[in-house]
């Protein structure tokens, strides 16, 4: 005889505003096989889980209902106090009376009726609840970290600090990330390759960092402790273990007109090149695209063309005909820290952006991106530091900063707050009144954020001190007059159109999430927000765990952060993974998928719909014990326990466990009966 | 007629099979037949009153055919999709079967009525064939055959259905509805049918009701109708074989025309494949998700 006692939490107000939590307490309690209801302000506290493991112990419960909020957000909170009153954890269920009921009803007795159905439904359902055993599977105490960002380098020593390897992919021939590039960072204006540089070096000299630079991740198999991934590590056309990277090759390379990427296109490089002198490892990588070899093997020439770069080396190190290689890693969690792309303001845009058409960057010269003022004010940029117009090399006396580009403007599709801007804006200014002291900076804002440890007064110290002019207020156009940039704005405090001559025009520009996050994001059943960013499993409680067990996120890949931030959710990614790792078997929760062998007609529709590849064939036998068929066998450490198989199958012979048709049909029996 | 039966016997006089299932004339037209001894074969027919699909009994679980021996299967090009369906299901193996293919113009409604093909007798199934010629088969057969008579199809009746106010719809279907009697002969005569328990079957939960009256009916044809949704290769033997007339193909066309437009999908004879509904694919369609 089901013995089952129902809960009812208040939630402070968020239940109790709404819904009459003592009468849905007082009618359950007369509900078949209650023999315990109760109702307490907040059930999750201290003294309302003792409340219920009292209920347990004296009523003898063989189940239990709580009624309150999500199961996402206290269901292990109920069932761990159960399982210390001696209960299993897998008979107490969530009847959640807050999302579904308070916060989208007003007061009334329908809101109440409706609460009740609800507590009554999940009743039924537990009165067919079965205890169930958690299950343990082993861990490869290894991670692999994606991205070789500043959050990547940082999850990867914390890891490897704490014990455990680390294996780092980069996508780039450098690790270093966007950090590298900048000049000065805020708020303490402390040279960006300073501080990074080391740990860029200790990541490569680390005893248990394996390092795969200029590759990518291929594909993810597996599951929480045990994913296999194969990592793709693109041909370099260099033998890594043969080049010291003395870089007379570079030398020696005939095209040398190529755009560099690291100086965001202010600065050119060799068709074979080290991004920066710093880079880690620094060994060159042959461009394929603009090498005048390749692109004559490519337009079918028998005889290369050069091979300036192979005569040059003197270890023999360069080799044109590498190959990508693939390489298997084993590994039991992950950290994804892909970072992010800068919005590019030019007319053409990926999918839902519109570009910034009347501010014709890309034909004036001199209008050009945050980044590239970072590498115009970077000590080991194109100009050694000097802040000049790319057009004629002049400095110049007046800058026109524009904030929030891509970025809060739902009309250009993006309307989330770049965070940064604000702050690098003020940065810039204080770095060009640094170097032009006769120089005339001046912002347009529309607001200024700048909550941050010391982030204020360093807005402050631009205004006051370095005497950057701020206003506020959007431009409408710009065009080129002459030499200079007329920049046609509004001052909307003084109410008044703001027109300036500018030298130089700065434009602020959004975080964007990287492209190639959606497709990583299925690769590893990781899920994405609407414009790209990975997203938490929870944003509050769970920020750097995302909805797939074992694969953590870190940086700027989730949304825009800046260094400070990026550090500390790589940090707080790594001691997720190194908790993961403490003990030598993971716990899962039991509610998993199995096959009932016996009606089982092995047509393996489930394993063509599991998204997890979580299904297994094996051998039916018969009575002499030969192979007469095959059927599907659930791999539990795989499961995730969608149910995607079970609405599939045919035969119905797949079960959820804690899902099964007998919970499902009780509780739809249980509303239509009510 | 003599290639096909000179086939058959070459193939039970060399062992490769054991059995070979065809058509046979019989009282009231033709019906399927078994032959195992060589001697039998010139019982074998094919014309236009070949309306079974055979692939029927390709099902492993029909164990007093399995007894027999690996099978050679008489089949017409849409028969081919139903063994495409069982071999792409799983359910039987390449090897375990020889496909004796017919270029098929066209069959009757009715095994035992006129053999004659006209706007009236044609079977409805064969407007708009794209399989006349049976790729999937071991062995093509017969002359190339001139194109079925165009009547009307399928889809114009489905058409009518749709036309209706749903009020009118409901009430169709459930005047038909009320007259199944739960025989499952649709379910017998179906060749995608194969599940040893049929959810119809089960009892712990009891999803459908199991007498037959209107709403168990009604839940057991749309359960039955869901489950062929994506995979249903149109033959019509669920129709053919009600003792009581309920159009059945109508709810069938009309779920093929559904997986047609959302996922740009028709059954094919090509094994290889699978059904959208049965698949899951990084970028499924997910714009219904809320």
């Amino acid at each position: 005889m089901a013995r089952i006692g129902v809960f009812v939490c208040h939630c402070g107000e968020n239940i109790s505003r709404t819904v009459d939590c003592a009468k849905v307490s007082a009618t359950l309690k007369d509900h078949p096989g209650v023999v315990v209801s109760q109702d307490y302000k907040y059930m999750c506290s201290d003294p309302g889980q003792t409340l219920i493991k009292q209920a347990i112990e004296e009523h003898d419960l063989t189940g239990v209902v709580v009624a309150a909020c999500s199961p996402h957000m206290h269901e292990k909170t109920f069932r761990r106090a159960a399982s210390q009153a001696g209960l299993n954890p897998f008979v107490v269920e969530m009847a959640n009376i807050r999302e579904q009921c308070s916060w989208v009803h007003e007061a009334g007795p329908e809101t109440d009726a409706k609460a009740i159905e609800i507590v009554g439904t999940i009743v039924e359902k537990v009165k067919n609840n079965v205890p169930l055993e958690t299950i343990h599977i082993p861990v490869t105490k290894r991670a692999l970290v994606i991205g070789g960002g500043i959050a990547g380098i940082q999850a990867a020593l914390d890891i490897a600090d704490g014990g455990a390897e680390v294996v780092l992919v980069e996508k780039e021939p450098s690790i270093g990330g966007h950090m590298s590039q900048l000049s000065e960072t805020f708020p303490t204006l402390d040279c960006s390759q300073c501080i990074l540089t080391p740990r860029m070096v200790e990541v490569y000299q680390h005893p248990r960092i394996t390092l795969h630079s200029y590759s990518e991740v291929e594909s993810v198999e597996g599951y929480i402790g045990n994913f296999h991934v194969t990592v793709r590590k693109k041909a370099r056309s260099v033998d890594e273990d043969l080049c010291t990277g003395c870089g007379d090759c570079q030398a020696a390379c005939p095209s040398r007109k190529i755009p560099s990427e690291f100086d965001a296109g202010l600065g050119m490089r060799s068709a074979i090149y080290v991004p920066f002198p710093q880079a880690v490892p620094n060994i060159p990588v042959l461009d394929r695209e603009n090498c005048t070899l390749f692109k004559g093997r490519a337009k079918g020439r028998e005889k290369d063309l050069c091979g300036k770069c192979k005569e040059s080396c003197l270890r023999s190190a360069i080799d044109y005909e590498q190959e990508d290689t693939l390489i298997d890693e084993k590994v039991g969690a992950i950290v994804i820290a892909t970072g992010f792309k800068l919005y590019s303001v030019g007319r053409e845009q990926p999918e839902g952006l519109k570009g910034y058409a009347e501010y014709n960057y890309g034909e004036i010269p001199d209008v050009i991106s945050g980044l590239q003022f970072e590498r115009l004010a970077s000590a080991s940029g194109p100009t050694g530091g000097q802040i000049v117009r790319p057009s004629d090399g002049k400095v110049p006396k007046k800058i026109v900063f524009l904030q929030c580009i891509g970025s809060r403007d739902p009309e250009k599709g993006i309307s989330y707050c770049s965070k940064i801007c604000c702050m690098y804006a003020a940065k810039h200014t204080m770095l060009y009144r640094h170097k032009v002291h006769d120089g005339e900076a001046t912002v347009f804002y529309m607001d200024i954020r700048s909550a941050g440890k010391g982030y204020e007064e360093f807005v402050r110290r631009a205004i006051e001190e370095d005497g950057a002019n701020y206003i506020r207020g959007r431009v409408s156009r710009m065009y080129r007059d002459g030499e200079t940039v007329k920049v046609v704005g509004y001052d909307t405090l003084a109410g008044e159109t703001a027109i300036f001559d500018a030298d130089m025009v700065v434009l602020c520009t959004a975080m964007r999430p990287h492209k190639g996050n959606k497709n990583l994001g299925r690769k590893l059943s990781v899920t994405y927000d609407q414009y790209g960013f990975i997203s938490s499993a929870h944003p509050k409680l769970r920020p750097v765990e995302t909805t797939t067990a074992g694969v953590f996120v870190a940086g700027a890949c989730m949304s825009p952060s800046d260094i400070p931030d990026s550090i500390a959710s790589a940090s707080a990614a790594a001691s997720k993974v190194l908790g993961m790792f403490s003990g030598d078997e993971l716990e899962r929760e039991p509610t998993v998928a199995v096959v009932n062998e016996r009606t089982c007609i092995g047509c393996f529709n489930c394993e063509r719909v599991c998204p997890y590849g979580a299904i297994e064939h094996i051998d039916v036998c018969n009575r002499e014990n030969e192979v007469c068929g095959h059927v599907a066998r659930v791999l539990p450490g795989v499961c995730q326990g969608c149910g995607t198989c079970v609405a599939t199958c045919p035969s119905k012979s797949v079960e959820l466990q804690g899902f099964t048709d007998e919970q499902i049909f009780a509780e739809i029996n249980a509303l239509l009966t009510w | 007629m003599s290639e096909l039966q000179d086939l058959a016997r070459k193939l039970l006089e060399e062992g490769t099979v054991q059995v070979v299932i065809g058509w046979e004339a019989g009282r009231r037209g033709l019906r399927p037949v078994t032959i195992t001894d060589p001697s039998d074969v010139e019982k074998l027919v094919f014309d236009t009153r070949s309306v079974h699909n055979l692939a029927t009994y390709l099902d492993p679980r029909r164990t007093q055919v399995r007894k027999l021996g690996k099978p050679a299967i008489v089949v017409k090009g849409c028969d081919t999709k139903a063994v495409a369906a069982l071999l792409r299901e799983a359910q039987i193996e390449r090897d375990e079967v020889v496909l004796i293919g017919v270029r098929c113009g066209g069959v009757v409604k009715d095994p035992a009525g006129d053999a004659t093909l006209t706007l009236e007798t044609v079977a409805p199934r064969c407007a708009g064939c794209d399989v006349r010629e049976p790729h999937l088969a071991d062995f093509i057969i017969g002359e190339e055959q001139p194109e079925p008579p165009q009547v009307t199809s399928i889809d114009e009746r489905v058409a009518e259905l749709d036309a209706m106010t749903p009020d009118e719809r409901f009430e169709f279907w459930a005047s038909q509805m009320e007259k199944c009697v739960r025989c499952y002969a649709c379910r017998q005569a179906c060749p995608l049918c194969v599940c040893d328990q049929c959810v119809a079957d089960k009892t712990v939960p009891q999803w459908i009701e199991r007498s037959p009256h209107a709403r168990g009916n009604l839940s057991w044809h749309m359960t039955r109708a869901l489950h062929l949704a994506g995979r249903c290769v149109g033959c019509g033997e669920c129709e053919r074989a009600c003792p009581v007339g309920i159009p059945i193909t109508l709810i069938n066309r009309k779920l093929q025309q559904i997986v047609a437009e959302s996922f740009d999908f028709e059954v094919s004879d090509d094994p290889a494949t699978a059904s959208p509904i049965g698949t899951f694919r990084d970028d499924d369609r997910e714009d219904f998700i809320l």
